[in-house]
């Protein structure tokens, strides 16, 4: 049995121990190109485009050569290629201009407005651009730079996009609509992303991608329906697809690159450098260019990602099949083991209680599916950056090092320690004092209707109560400052919670007196249990009401203060709703703590594995406070 | 001694009436708060609501009414699971003997020993992955998985002090295990299961970071959630509305406790002292 549990550990280790290496190539360069604008692949892959804010366009061959480069007379917004080699460039200095293979200037025209986006199909038969406000694409052709059409929109369009193929074109308003528009220009959909649209791609199947300023990128299909939502770190600031449309490349302003397939399951990530401001892919999806804001071009080689996936799908699907090989011939001998020792018996007996088994499998399918397995999730990918529906990579200690290092994570320990400190006295000095109070009164009424009242306090939802207390804080409209006013302390008021100096510790003067309800009934049920004899004695020896409460009571109730102080500790360390409610962790991190930290891991920055990490680590404390009161408690009772 | 033990009386009941004031001031300020407008609130703080601005109660009724009926359905049906589930292994744990007892019982307590904190980003991805978020079904399986584990420990205790010879006279009669369970056990655990339903239910109607997380539908939030959205999503500025939410969110607990104190306390008493 021993057996099987390590050989499976050893398979789920295995199963994560080769991360994803994308071979990132030296970046190209042109002189004084400053960031990139845009980015194009030619049809055959053999020539890559880049236009610039340094007024340049340049365009180079596969190895990162310079084939020519050209300037203009302002920002370069956009460039495309076609297949014959010819080089669209529009610019902010209101010229379209087309180059032939060899640089030389084939046509230019003036728009009379900054023209801010140019694409065309491969063939070069459909090339449309976008003009500063207007509202209209704007056709042109490519052979003469002539207008031959425009197809008018009902709003100011952003930027257009044509698919390779010259099927669709896809543009994109400035008030968050998008329109997809066929080849002759008639609209096809009218769509809305979540956002302000950053950039846009579509493919030959009329899917349009869109990357928007709330860290998302849309999918929609050709009928404008939105398919998939894929979540990035930070606002997206360029979408490519690849020829074929069934890979994403997206970018975002955190220097972060993500690369999807066509079910928007995240294949790879990688971030730390440069922020990629234009990507486009080379014709057989192999390679991923990369515009940079410091004007060079990284080439990204997405091809060996792809095909060591697909090697590690196959790999996992071989240690799973191992995995179970082994569990079966495992069994299979503990049989013949039991069989030979005359042990089979005990099969008997089980088929006996076969019903007894049916009874406890909803609760026990419950207890492994939703209890044990995210346990387990946790502890495993606490090691791993961990990313849902694609690729999770096996980076050892790395999250717990990072931990370390966070600068949230230490001062969020230094504010844990006050609060569990000051919760402790909480949880025992204010219930003590209310338990032993009542307990001396000596009208059971008055004692049944004190206990009832402080309890009276349960019936305000939690999140209600933390919220009347937020009231309470308000500068202007809350009850401490105009108490303060009213007895002349008005000096005294503040923006309590808007101040770091005083934040922590009004967090820490919620639930002011502190009669914890738990708390009080069991140190009054505590006191009930106390022989009323032992105190007669005592009294009869003369001991007054401090000496009884000290040598008598207190010793009497260690039990339950062990119980109070453990259960304060796990749920101080867990608890993080009344911060996440009242200060969000503000101003500036002056209320942080781990949990809260874990929690914005996880949703703000969509860091996992990270997030497992913190978790894991409270858990670890926590188990060791555990094991510390188990030990204690045997120590004790012997 | 006679005389200096009666001041100390009314020293103590002057000190609790105090203290007992002092808690429940938000409680008292939520209910006058609730009747005031945002006019009276700044213009004249501590003056009693005049007049009383019982409008609010509606504008926050309207608001609020869907979130709480929500909760109540999660709560009910959640707490009922639990009750269920906890009801057939706490006997079978209790009454039965069969191979694997002491193990599978330990399995089960050992998960009232792993703390929230370890499970909640992993349990967040396990339900977005079987896609049950943005659905009750978040809200119910977390409830009946997480709750039934110290409903079972509860139950085994309880059912372990029934009569033994009860069963096997019923069973001598020749009713049927099924019948045994449904006529005799769980009529005799009632107050157990009335504890664990309270417990429950008041467990789920306080939950807030787990919907926060798992539910981002607003037809389908819970009353925690919807309480902090309330000014975002109705664009309520005035205190007073948002006061009157507090009050009706405080109805369902407050008929919970009225009519199950009892239980609840029992049950809070017996899980702590038994741990």
């Amino acid at each position: 049995m021993r057996r099987t549990s390590w050989i499976l550990l050893a398979v789920l280790l295995l199963l994560g121990l080769a991360p994803l290496n994308v071979s990132a190539q030296a970046p190209w360069s042109s002189e004084g190109a400053e960031e990139i604008t845009s980015i194009a692949v030619s049809a055959d892959g053999s020539r890559v485009a880049m236009g610039s804010h340094g007024s340049k366009a340049a365009v180079f061959d596969q190895e990162g050569r310079v084939l020519f480069e050209v300037e203009a007379g302002n920002v370069v917004n956009a460039v495309d290629l076609l297949e014959d080699g010819t080089l669209l460039a529009a610019s902010d200095d209101r010229h379209l201009y087309a180059y032939g293979p060899d640089g030389h200037l084939l046509w230019d025209r003036d728009f009379k407005h900054q023209v801010k986006s140019v694409s065309a199909s491969s063939d070069g038969a459909l090339v449309t651009a976008v003009v500063q406000r207007g509202k209209a694409v704007i056709q042109v052709d490519a052979a003469t730079g002539e207008q031959t059409g425009s197809f008018p929109g009902d709003t100011i369009l952003k930027t257009a996009e044509v698919s390779a193929d010259g099927s669709w074109i896809a543009a994109a308003g400035a008030d968050q609509f998008i329109f997809l528009l066929d080849k002759d220009g008639q609209p096809h959909s009218r769509f809305g992303a979540g956002g302000q649209v950053q950039s846009l791609a579509v493919t030959g199947e009329g899917d349009v991608a869109v990357g928007t300023d709330t860290r998302q990128v849309e999918l929609f299909n050709k009928e404008g329906t939105r398919i998939q939502s894929l979540s990035t770190r930070d606002h997206v600031s360029a979408v490519a697809f690849s020829k074929d449309g069934k890979l994403l490349g997206v970018a975002d302003l955190s220097g972060f690159f993500y690369l999807f397939d066509s079910n928007g399951s995240k294949l790879w990530e990688s971030g730390g450098g440069q922020v990629g401001r234009a990507l486009a892919f080379s014709p057989d999806g192999t390679i991923l260019y990369a515009g940079q804001t410091d004007g060079s071009i990284r080439p990204l080689d997405v091809g060996s990602v792809i095909a060591e996936g697909k090697s590690q799908t196959r790999m996992r699907t071989a240690y799973w099949t191992a995995g179970a090989l082994a569990i079966g011939l495992l069994l299979t001998g503990w049989l013949f083991y039991l069989k030979k020792q005359k042990r089979l018996v005990v099969f008997k007996s089980i088929w006996h209680s076969r019903w007894v088994y049916l009874g406890l499998l909803p609760s026990f399918a419950l207890l492994f599916t939703f209890m044990y397995f995210p346990a387990f999730s946790g502890l495993f990918h606490s090691l791993y950056q961990w990313q849902p529906g694609g690729k999770t990579t096996f980076i050892g200690l790395a999250n717990f090092e990072r931990m370390i290092h966070d600068p949230y994570v230490s001062k969020g320990l230094g504010n844990l320690i006050l609060l569990i400190v000051t919760g402790l006295v909480k949880a025992l000095i204010p219930p003590l004092i209310v338990a032993e109070l009542i307990y001396h009164l000596r009208s059971k009424k008055l004692q049944y209707g004190f206990r009832t009242a402080f309890t009276a306090s349960m019936v305000i939802p939690g999140v209600a109560g933390l919220l009347i207390w937020q009231n309470f804080y308000d500068p202007n409209m809350g009850l401490f400052n105009h108490f303060l006013q009213l007895i002349g302390l008005g000096s005294w008021t503040h923006g309590w919670l808007g101040d770091p100096q005083t934040a922590l510790w009004s967090l820490i003067f919620i639930g002011f007196p502190f009669v914890g309800i738990l708390q009080l009934l069991v140190l009054y049920a505590g006191l009930l249990s106390i022989p009323l004899e032992l105190m007669e004695s005592a009294r009869m020896d003369g001991a007054g009401l401090p000496r009884i409460i000290r040598s008598i009571h207190l010793p009497l109730l260690a039990g339950q203060f062990k119980f109070l102080i453990i259960m304060g500790l796990i749920g101080i360390i867990q608890d993080f709703n009344g911060i996440l409610i009242v200060t969000g962790g503000g101003p500036m991190d002056s209320t942080y703590v781990p949990a809260l930290q874990m929690y914005y891991a996880a949703t703000k920055f969509n860091d996992l594995g990270y997030a497992s990490a913190l978790g894991v680590s409270m858990f670890a404390v926590i188990l060791v406070i555990t094991i510390i009161n188990l030990k204690f408690i045997k120590q004790s009772d012997e | 001694m006679l005389h200096s033990g009666k001041t100390r009386q009314l020293v103590s009941i002057a000190l609790l009436a105090l203290l007992v004031f002092l808690t429940l001031v938000p409680i008292l300020f939520m209910i006058l708060s609730s009747l005031k407008s945002n006019a009276q609130i700044l213009g004249n703080f501590w003056a009693l609501p005049s007049p009383a601005r019982w409008s609010n109660y509606a504008e926050a009724f309207t608001s609020i009414w869907r979130y709480i009926l929500n909760t109540v359905f999660y709560a009910v049906t959640g707490s009922v699971s639990v009750m269920l589930l906890s009801a057939v292994s706490g006997y079978l744990f209790a009454k039965k003997s069969f191979p694997g007892k002491n193990v599978l019982f330990l399995m089960m307590l050992a998960m009232m020993m792993v703390p929230s904190v370890l499970t909640l980003i992993p349990s967040y991805v396990l339900y977005k992955n079987m896609g049950l978020t943005n659905s009750p079904w978040a809200m119910i399986i977390s409830s009946a998985a997480g709750g039934q584990v110290f409903g079972t420990f509860l139950c085994r205790m309880y059912m372990a002090g029934l009569p033994g010879e009860l069963f096997e006279a019923a069973r001598m009669d020749g009713a049927s295990e099924l019948r045994v369970f449904a006529r005799i056990v769980l009529p005799l655990s009632l107050p157990i299961l009335a504890t664990l339903f309270i417990m429950q239910s008041v467990g789920v109607y306080n939950d807030y970071i787990w919907p926060l997380l798992t539910i981002q539908d607003s037809s389908l939030q819970v009353i925690s959630v919807g309480l902090t959205l309330f000014t975002k999503q109705f664009g309520i500025t005035d205190m007073g509305p948002q006061f009157a939410a507090y009050a009706i969110s405080s109805l369902p607990l407050l008929a919970i406790f009225t009519f199950g104190m009892k239980y609840y306390i029992q049950g809070m008493t017996q899980g702590a002292l038994k741990l």
